[in-house]
């Protein structure tokens, strides 16, 4: 027994368009389901640490987040804030979380994502800066130039992002709470009108209302809890801040640094990853982490998806419940609870069989931010 | 034309008054490092190869290639109608910058194209972007596919 952490704990509101409900409520749905599902009543938790979202943190810059939700709750803990990484920030504050109960800042820590980006307006059309003048919106974009690039460098096709798409939408077909619950064939993806090209909106993650919490505790606490907690074996963050001006960026993904530390820390490797769950708001980024982590070499990402490798009864599968662009747009915080989900052999019609090490990520921003979690049983 | 459908302007602050000021004299300057002679974009307060905040100016070629490029098929902004192609062109000298590419038709563009410079009128502006340095002329001309 040790002050080793571990999630005990996992819950989430409904997905969605939830007009009625404001972020600020979901979130305390998600939390309270989280905590209960750890057997932790309120008074246990004294650590919170939120990632408040697309809309919430960067276009209305909701300031201070962990403040209005732990107002809300009643706490007074000892550890607290919010991330805005994009992507990568509900992965990096259960990283963040994983440091502070190890380092004995707190025992109980609720990690929370939530926000209502499909009840607002122009949640993923906004500009940067003086890009707007040549009309560069959206992550759409820096992501279809990462397509492009890959498209020319190793010949990958669009059949092959697609496969991703395809793949994404199975999964969800076996999820019940996911948005996008009709099969998509390849046919539809090929014949769908472009939107950014070489990208089309099935390449696209959704936009979603919702929240979704985890807690983390020591593997000491939670020995007398009412599920065996699932341990974290790795965590890591690596990111690529420089954009434009480093070489590499639109190539490969941060992944590559924050993969191998994560991957020795765990004491496993890519060929000991049973199920894999990649953050991804566009399909591309799921080809580039497949090879940024190893499962496959840098340029292959697109043969390895072929034939339904990640797909539902595939040899490698990715994003059991969907991901971010089936299930729902939730911050990285969903592909988190489904790792749980499988490692604590919870996932129904969807469960990979002798789940044993899952993979988590999460990345943000202009491709810039990156981060990284192994998780076992 | 209306506020809402005039296409989005930069937005000029300490750092790019003079690059934006450069441009409108329709010469593309670049940051330079007077320490370690590093050149970069965008400006800044400093260089971020080694911090130095001894920093000058340069005038590039306008000389340079598609590093990866994007086509708008979708109208986000009513005053950028699609399609329009977005690129990120390599600059000879080594930066890189978000621009368009202008004077071929979108199926024209290819990664690793060469191209050059060319200023365009936006408003108070003259906004740096490029054209390809071959075949795009009679491909404008024609309305033709030139890929
Ligand atoms: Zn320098």
């Amino acid at each position: 027994m040790s002050r080793r952490a571990v999630i005990a704990g996992v819950g989430h509101s409904a997905f969605g368009k939830l007009p009625d409900q404001s972020a600020w409520a979901l979130e305390v749905e998600a939390v309270s389901k989280a905590v209960s599902d750890a057997g932790l009543a309120p008074r246990d938790v004294d650590g919170l640490l939120t990632d408040p979202g697309p809309v919430q943190g960067i276009l209305e810059g909701i300031t201070p987040h962990f403040l209005r939700l732990g107002a809300q709750l009643g706490l007074n803990p000892t550890y607290t804030g919010s991330e805005i990484l994009g992507g990568a920030g509900s992965v990096a504050i259960i990283e963040r979380a994983v440091l502070a109960v190890e380092a004995g800042q707190c025992d109980v820590c609720v990690c929370v994502y939530g926000d209502s980006a499909l009840s607002s307006t122009g949640a993923y059309g906004y500009g940067r800066g003086d890009e707007s003048a040549f009309g560069f919106f959206g992550a759409v974009g820096l992501h279809a130039l990462a397509a492009q690039r890959h498209m020319h460098t190793y010949g990958t096709r669009r059949e092959q992002l697609g496969e991703v798409a395809v793949a994404a939408r199975a999964h969800a077909a076996r999820t019940p709470h996911a948005q996008k619950r009709r099969e998509l064939s390849i046919d539809d993806y090929m014949t769908a009108d472009p939107l950014v090209e070489p990208l089309c909106r099935f390449d696209c993650c959704l936009v979603s209302d919702g929240a979704a919490a985890v807690v983390i505790t020591t593997e000491e606490r939670a020995a007398d809890l009412r599920i065996p907690p699932v341990p974290i074996l790795g965590h890591a963050q690596a990111h690529s801040l420089s954009t434009y001006a480093s070489a590499g960026h639109f190539e490969s993904l941060p992944a590559a640094r924050s993969g191998p530390v994560a991957f020795g820390q765990a004491g496993v490797g890519p060929s000991d990853v049973d199920l894999a769950l990649l953050y991804d708001c566009f399909t591309i980024v799921v080809l580039l982490q497949l090879e940024d982590y190893g499962f496959c070499k840098k340029g292959e990402g697109g043969a390895f998806v072929e034939q339904g490798r990640i797909g539902p009864g595939g040899s490698f599968p990715v994003n059991t419940s969907g991901g971010l662009l089936a299930e729902a747009y939730g911050g990285g915080m969903l592909h988190v609870i489904e790792a749980v989900r499988q490692l604590r052999r919870e996932a129904g019609e969807r469960q990979v069989a002798d789940a044993e090490v899952a993979l988590v990520s999460g990345h943000g921003l202009g491709m810039n931010t990156h981060t990284t979690l192994v998780l076992g049983r | 034309m209306s506020d809402a459908e005039a296409p989005p302007l930069p937005q000029p602050d300490a750092h790019t008054q003079a690059f934006w000021d450069a441009c409108r004299e329709r010469r593309l300057e670049v940051s330079a490092c007077r320490d370690c002679d590093h050149l970069f974009l965008p400006p800044g307060p400093c260089c971020p190869q080694c911090w130095s905040t001894s920093l000058a100016t340069r005038a590039v070629s306008g000389g340079g290639s598609v590093y990866s490029y994007v086509v708008y098929r979708r109208t986000y902004h009513p005053g950028m109608p699609a399609p329009y192609v977005v690129a990120l062109v390599s600059l000879d000298e080594g930066p890189r910058m978000i621009s368009n590419i202008v004077g071929c038709e979108p199926e024209a563009v290819e990664v690793d194209m060469p191209v050059r410079l060319v200023f365009e009128t936006a408003g108070e502006f003259l906004l740096p972007r490029f054209e390809p340095i071959s075949a795009c002329a009679t491909s404008a001309a024609t309305g033709g596919n030139a890929s």
